[in-house]
């Protein structure tokens, strides 16, 4: 019997219908990741299993029984959610935040509890922090409290609200990693993230949610590597890709290679695989494109078809391969000794550079 | 990026830290060319430098040269494999001093 069964249900506010007609089973043991654009309803899905928005159609069952107002707090406890923003009581240390549930709702005794709270910061490596209150933690260490007092309460699932995204990118890894270790204990996972390497190495399932539903489901390999709807196939290419469009000699280099950090970042890539990727962009769209032809439009992308990444920058103007012609050699010599690949092309008066590593 | 600024033996040492890319070689060729002025030996140390484009190499060459103008000497030491890469690919292992890590 699945653990989380979910039928038509529908979630609107007035007549804006965010989810309709939604149905799915999560069977116990799942490690479901949600992804999907901003809006298409991600967080209000969760958030409507667990009742904290309930649903406006359709019904919720939770290890058979079907949740309503009457039973959602004992819902609750077996079902916790971790919040983007941690939701940890301000007042009250890590410890603390640790103890109050399990003594006020499944009534502990304080050294029980106390004792059950050092196991599970331990387990988060924080026990040193036990007796800090929220102000004196690092959000990436707020969060770790938070996914530790969600274990106090003995849940059987956990719903993560984009656990992640609040975070300094330093942080990520440190959250992940936790999650990522309970994965391995057999808990039921639901996790809502814009972390695609993340959930494509932990999920046993993804749904990729759109037009107010789950527009697709299968295994992490079915979704992100051979998705089949349009949307999904949309989605999952522009994730792989990173786009930035110059317009001027005076364009904002910094954000430029800081993007494709963060896009390095967000997708795993291998230390040196991405100090590559960003030398070539450096150098051809900063050194040569940029300083004669004054804009062009570069694309970071992991190309399924050649099982490589490339590096695109097209440029307007006459026929011109801008590599060959290219004042600066230093950095021509630079490009041409990275990339494993050149290769041009002129349509419609604008030039590409294809680069391929 | 950030530099630390020692001093060994008769030489001044660089430490340089992070990237020496487009937007940090200014930095570098603030702090490494008037170095000479005070002590002509000089040692670059990239232990923990992680990336060079075209724009650090040019600031190694004018420290290079500067070096030569004023019979000193530059060296750049403990070096990771992935600049000595670029440093090959470049013909720069030639022109500089190079130490591996």
């Amino acid at each position: 019997m699945s653990i989380i069964k979910v039928e038509n249900l529908e979630k609107r506010f007035g007549d804006n219908i965010i989810l309709h007609d939604v149905s799915c089973e999560i069977e116990r043991g799942d490690i479901v990741s949600i992804i999907g654009p901003s809006g298409s309803g991600k967080s209000t899905f969760l958030r409507a299993i667990n009742f904290l928005s309930p649903p406006t159609a359709g019904e919720v069952y939770f290890d058979g029984e079907r949740v309503d107002k009457k039973n959602v707090n004992e819902v609750r406890r077996k079902m916790s959610m971790v919040f983007q923003n941690f939701g940890l009581f301000s007042h009250l240390t890590a410890l603390q935040n640790l103890c109050a549930g399990p003594m006020k709702l499944l009534g502990k005794t304080k050294e029980q509890a106390e004792e059950k709270a050092y196991e599970l910061l331990k387990t988060v490596g924080l026990t040193e922090r036990a007796n800090h209150y929220p102000h004196e933690l690092s959000g990436g260490q707020k969060q770790r409290v938070a996914i530790a007092r969600c274990l106090a309460m003995e849940p059987e699932v956990i719903l993560f609200d984009e656990p992640t995204s609040a975070l300094d990118p330093t942080m990520v890894g440190e959250v992940m990693a936790v999650i990522r270790n309970l994965s391995k204990t057999g808990l039921t996972l639901l996790i809502v993230t814009h972390e695609m390497s993340f959930a494509r190495e932990v999920s046993s399932r993804v749904f990729y949610m759109d037009e107010g539903g789950i527009y697709e489901s299968g295994a992490p390999e079915e979704i992100f590597s051979a998705p089949q709807k349009p949307k999904t196939q949309e989605f999952i290419y522009r994730i792989r890709s990173f786009n930035y469009d110059v317009a001027s000699v005076d364009f904002d280099s910094f954000e430029l290679l800081s993007g494709i950090d963060a896009f390095c970042f967000s997708h795993a890539v291998d230390g040196a695989l991405a100090k590559k990727l960003r030398l070539i962009a450096e150098e051809l769209v900063i050194n040569i494109v940029v300083p004669k032809f004054k804009k062009c439009s570069l694309t970071v992308s992991f190309s399924d078809k050649i099982g490589r990444y490339e590096v695109t920058v097209a440029y307007p103007g006459s026929i011109e391969n801008a590599l060959d012609t290219a004042e600066d050699d230093l950095a021509a010599m630079m490009i041409r000794g990275t990339a494993t690949q050149v290769e041009h092309k002129y349509e419609d008066e604008i030039n590409t550079l294809k680069l391929s590593l | 990026m950030t530099i630390t600024q020692k001093t060994e033996a008769n030489a001044i040492v660089l430490e340089c830290e992070g990237r020496l890319d487009t937007t940090t070689a200014p930095e570098l060729e603030a702090v490494l060319l008037p170095v000479f002025d005070t002590n002509p030996t000089v040692i670059l140390d990239f232990k923990y430098l992680e990336y060079v484009s075209s724009a650090g190499l040019r600031v190694l060459l004018k420290g290079q040269k500067k070096a030569v103008a004023v019979g000193g000497s530059m060296t750049v030491r403990n070096v990771m494999d992935e600049i000595i890469e670029v440093f090959e690919m470049t013909g720069f292992i030639d022109v500089l001093t190079v130490e591996r890590i």
